[in-house]
């Protein structure tokens, strides 16, 4: 999941800050600490940040703005990558605007 | 020699239908041959155009064309080669490719050491027509892998068909109900516990089956695996992950993701004001295990 604020700063320039969370079993051979990908490799499990059934996934993303900015566009896009991360399945996508002022 | 006659036509008639014919393949095409599904396509062509878009008519191809075997297959010592490796891809064995537990459950039982000499070179020479040719058929399921209760029920019969029920007349040979086939155990065969430690080089593919028993059972989920991936007898057995859009859609309709935003002024210290966005992510889902596994 790739959550993305973007907002345009003093100068009119649109900056975007990003922030990731990978929801994933990770394995390693158990010979040592560096995750594995393929099943000839893996042996075990070590974490699992996998979304599972009856287990809501929540997160909570913060993003700071500069001085000055009163508004951000938040885009929030999940998707499935499989054998390697160019290879992406769009699931989500959700749009929103988020303004400091009332 | 009338006694002696007798005694063989007993013997035959006696003797189980497995162990008639047992020899092993020797090529990728005899393998093959000995599982042919094909004459399936001529009744149930519905069934047998789904299975041929399916990972299980491709289940040495990995997604894509990939030849996932191929880091098997590679010389012992070469950048990528495995412990399952091989100093010459000839001296490969059945025993070398433990993936053959589930991506290729009848060359376990019924190919020499041959077929997996021949199917490292075949790795190795990126000949993926010879390495589609190795697929889960539709006996493979039907057959090989039906029973798994064998101590009191035997090994599946040769030429038997394992279905949902009883079906003495049957074009294509005689149907016997498996008990199992409309369970998830079913297909919790290969779509895995976790760590295969049965091995003498340990190693793990899917967790798959593992979620479902540990995390949605026990939450008190009661649909099978066939509920959801075979509706309607459907083989595809969907996520069919050369389809992106099949694929997308099938995602999206078992994970929801709900987004709330706030944005304010934080108050970090007296008079510093820091300009915040926060968004809160849900993701719930409804499949009965853990995404992604396999």
């Amino acid at each position: 999941m790739v959550v993305t604020a973007s907002y345009k700063d003093k100068d009119g320039k649109v900056v975007e800050n990003k922030q990731e969370r990978h929801y994933h079993p990770q394995a390693t051979n158990c010979r040592d600490t560096k995750m594995k990908y393929g099943a000839q490799w893996k042996v075990a499990n070590i974490r699992d940040t996998a979304i599972q059934p009856h287990q809501p996934k929540k997160e909570t993303i913060e993003f700071e703005l500069p001085d000055g900015v009163r508004s951000a566009d938040v885009t929030v896009d999940l998707f499935y990558e499989a054998v390697n991360p160019d290879n992406k399945y769009p699931i989500h996508s959700i749009k929103k605007t988020v303004s400091l002022d009332k | 020699m009338r006694i002696i006659l007798l005694l063989l036509i007993t013997a035959f008639v006696i003797m189980p239908l497995s162990t008639v014919g047992a020899e092993k393949a020797k090529t990728i095409d005899e393998l093959a041959k000995m599982y042919d599904s094909s004459q399936c396509k001529s009744c149930h062509a519905e069934i047998y155009a789904q299975w041929e878009k399916s990972h299980h008519a491709r289940p040495l191809m990995g997604v894509k064309g990939g030849l996932m075997l191929t880091p098997l297959a590679l010389k012992k010592g070469e950048k990528g080669a495995t412990a399952f490796s091989e100093d010459d891809p000839k001296k490969m064995k059945i025993s070398n490719f433990p993936c053959f537990k589930c991506h290729l459950p009848q060359a376990v039982t019924s190919a020499e050491d041959s077929v997996a000499a021949e199917l490292a070179e075949a790795l190795l020479a990126k000949d993926s027509a010879k390495v589609g040719k190795l697929q889960i058929t539709c006996m493979v399921c039907h057959n090989e892998k039906a029973l798994i209760h064998k101590r009191e029920l035997g090994a599946p019969e040769k030429g038997v068909i394992y279905g949902n029920k009883d079906v003495a007349s049957h074009a294509g040979g005689k149907i016997k109900k498996s008990a199992i086939m409309k369970d998830s155990v079913f297909c919790g065969q290969c779509h895995g516990l976790g760590p295969n430690l049965e091995f003498d080089q340990a190693f793990q593919c899917a967790n798959l089956y593992g979620s479902y028993l540990h995390n949605y059972v026990s939450g008190g989920g009661t649909k099978s695996c066939q509920d959801c991936h075979m509706q309607k007898g459907d083989h595809l057995i969907a996520p069919n992950f050369n389809d992106d859009k099949q694929t997308s859609e099938l995602l999206a309709k078992a994970l929801t993701l709900d987004v709330e935003t706030l944005g304010y002024e934080w108050l970090r210290k007296a008079a510093t004001y820091v300009p915040k966005v926060v968004v809160n992510t849900k993701i719930v889902s409804s499949a009965g295990h853990r995404i992604p596994d396999g």
